[in-house]
């Protein structure tokens, strides 16, 4: 006991002695979150523009002040002359042209099937659907003032049952991708600082020559990992306070489920990451190496995780191979306890995933490392 | 009495290079016993092996009888090693790096503090306590790790390459601090490349290419050279060893700096060497017979060329 009292003592004063230690403990977090959280989004805002309006009457002027009212658009300008439209998408200048065709407005009091032309760059297929999306929905809000003002129509046909979708968004009832995102980002801080620590806090003994030090004191190999577990899980939950509290400051958002059942399942995480971090310190010789290793295994972490690329969207067999990314569970664990209170019970599924390949990992990185020591 | 380090046919490959092969020896109590060889001789292999942190492909190797493949917890604490490489803690302080060694070697704590001021004082290193380890300069950092290998009064202490890359003011007071260990009785085997640093230990053993080639009291090792050397100073533009290598009877040119050691066998007087010289170059230089340095032997030794008188 009094071993490991000491090797824990060591490794907090080595890390605390550091003042860049700390800066990158508290201060990127901070910065992550606040810039990450702003960036990352899925959002379709400030759609450039711009308008051709062929017919300049009071109908087309009335269905353009609709775009101007939208959050949604940004109207860059008016080209009159139709050729030089496609000049404007080229140039990335607008990413979407509405021409309204002349004879607009007396198509409408003629009731006649008024045309409007959509060109929208194509190249961000997500954006241009989304915002094709926006434009149907205003389209369909002017065609129902227009038919609800007409004066020549009955009453009859203008109480015709129309169906309607009136959706609700629950637990993110505006579809805010902040929600969405945050905790994902609380969750990637978490593995990236404890997997970073532990891989290169190891090697660097072995670099500097300190492990092999260790190894001739008469302390044991558990002793040592736990040494080494100890501070660097602590640490870790340390960071995930700080940047819950972070992301309770700059975005309002706090924590809806248990505190304490959040804090449960990021433990479970850490002792994958730890397991992860030693393994890693048993395959490389240099925190050079260390680093690529956990940039390699960081990477395929992240992407193979559900957070930017729905794994349903995922070839099978590499949806199969996602089960086996504890950080993919983790993510729906934070994500659920967070936007919606999520009890354990709910979460069992994930969290026995996500224990189990843990700890099946943690095992095997401390029996390698044990081994390697001799 | 037992010897407190035994190591017998002992042996040791990597892959297929072999790093030790068929090594004996043995060190007494209070010995202070020297591995002498050049770089890739098996001296770390064997330092490493006797602190159990590679075990041996054969041999029976002990250290205070306790067998090294066996009781490896027993050894580490009564042993000290201090690796060829400075290994303590850059960003622990002095004091913090002793007692974090102290620690970790269980030393009762009320004994901590009274360890480490007889360490200081031998070490000096009591004003920079405080001070980063990773600040001291090369000397100080050599110290500090001999005192943090010495914190749990070692019976046997390991020395590997210890002043390699110290400068030679350190190096002395070093050796001066090994010599006071041997006087408390504390068994320490050092290695080093370094032939005058021979001169200082109990006995040496000569290791070349993984095997002894000589050992004993290191005077009795250069006594082992039967051949007679000369050394010869003179004009710079002649001290070429290729234009002496021609003198038949020859059995070795050795450059030493400014001078060259010219060994011919037992029997060749000054005189003869003199007009050997005179006839190949046609000049007077200045001819001196000197006794034998350990790097002399050692050469010879190499080289197999010591000359037996049997």
């Amino acid at each position: 006991m009094r071993q490991i009292f000491y090797l824990v003592q060591k490794e907090f004063r080595q890390i605390f002695r550091d003042f860049s230690m700390v800066r990158i403990l508290f201060v990127v977090p901070l910065i992550q979150i606040f810039i990450l959280g702003n960036a990352i989004t899925t959002d379709v805002k400030n759609i450039k523009i711009v308008f051709q309006d062929q017919d300049k009457t009071p109908y087309s002027r009335e269905f353009i002040s609709r775009f101007v009212h939208s959050e949604y658009f940004k109207i860059i300008g008016f080209e009159e002359n139709y050729n030089r439209l496609s000049s404007y998408l080229d140039s990335g200048k607008a990413s979407l042209a509405i021409v309204i065709p002349r004879h607009f407005q007396r198509d409408i009091v003629l009731k006649d099937k008024p045309d409007i032309q959509l060109l929208v760059d194509g190249v961000d297929g997500n954006s241009a659907g989304v915002s094709l999306g926006y434009i149907t929905d205003i389209v369909q809000k002017y065609q129902e003032r227009l038919i609800e003002s007409s004066p020549d129509l009955s009453l009859q046909v203008k109480n015709v049952r129309r169906v309607e979708t009136e959706p609700r968004f629950w637990f993110n009832p505006n579809l805010e991708s902040k929600l969405y995102i945050v905790p994902g980002i609380i969750a990637l801080i978490l593995l990236i600082i404890t997997l970073f620590l532990t891989s290169m806090g190891i090697v660097r003994e072995k670099e500097i020559g300190t492990l092999e030090q260790l190894m001739v004191t008469p302390i044991r190999s558990y002793q040592l990992v736990i040494g080494k577990i100890i501070p660097f899980s602590i640490l870790g939950m340390l960071e995930i306070m700080i940047s819950m509290g972070f992301v309770y400051l700059i975005f309002g958002i706090g924590v809806k489920g248990s505190l304490p059942l959040l804090l449960f399942e990021s433990s479970l995480f850490i002792i994958s990451t730890l397991g992860l971090g030693i393994f890693i310190s048993t395959i490389s010789d240099t925190q050079q190496q260390a680093l690529f290793i956990a940039w390699f295994f960081m990477i395929f972490s992240i992407l193979l995780s559900g957070f930017f690329i729905p794994i349903a969207n995922m070839p099978p067999v590499i949806q199969h191979i996602t089960r086996l990314n504890p950080l993919r569970y983790y993510i729906v664990i934070l994500r659920e306890i967070y936007l919606k209170g999520t009890s354990f019970k709910d979460l069992i599924p994930e969290t026995l995933a996500m224990a189990t390949f843990g700890l099946c990992l943690f095992f095997a990185a401390v029996m390698r490392f044990r081994k390697k020591l001799g | 009495m037992q010897p407190v380090i035994s190591v017998i046919n002992f042996s040791k490959s990597f892959g297929k290079t072999t790093a030790v092969k068929n090594l004996t020896f043995d060190v007494e109590k209070g010995e202070l016993f020297g591995l002498i060889g050049p770089d890739g001789a098996g001296k770390t292999t064997t330092i490493r092996t006797l602190v159990t942190l590679i075990s041996p492909d054969s041999g029976e190797i002990s250290v205070t009888g306790l067998n090294v493949s066996k009781s490896i917890r027993a050894i580490r604490s009564i042993t000290g090693y201090m690796p060829q490489r400075f290994s303590l803690y850059p960003d622990l302080s002095v004091r913090q790096n002793l007692n974090f060694f102290a620690n970790l070697f269980e030393v009762p704590k009320k004994e901590i503090a009274e360890r480490r001021k007889r360490l200081f004082k031998f070490s000096n290193l009591e004003p920079f306590s405080e001070r980063l380890a990773g600040q001291l300069s090369g000397g100080m950092k050599q110290k500090l790790a001999l005192s943090c290998t010495l914190i749990h009064n070692p019976v046997v202490l390991f020395l590997d390459e210890p002043t390699t890359g110290v400068d030679p003011v350190s190096r002395s007071e070093f050796w001066e601090i090994l010599r006071e260990l041997k006087k408390e009785g504390v068994t320490i085997l050092v290695s080093t490349p370094y032939m005058d640093e021979a001169l200082l230990c109990d006995r040496i053993a000569i290791m070349h290419e993984g095997s002894v080639l000589a050992m004993g009291k290191p005077e009795k090792i250069t006594g082992l050279m039967r051949n007679h050397i000369y050394k010869i100073t003179g004009n710079d533009l002649v001290l070429r060893s290729d234009v002496f290598a021609q003198i038949p009877e020859i059995i070795s040119v050795q450059s030493f700096g400014d001078s060259l050691h010219l060994t011919f066998p037992p029997g060749f007087s000054d005189e003869d060497v003199r007009i050997k010289i005179y006839g190949l170059i046609g000049q007077e230089l200045n001819v001196e017979r000197i006794a034998p340095s350990l790097e002399d032997v050692f050469i010879g030794l190499v080289e197999g060329k010591i000359g037996h008188a049997n």
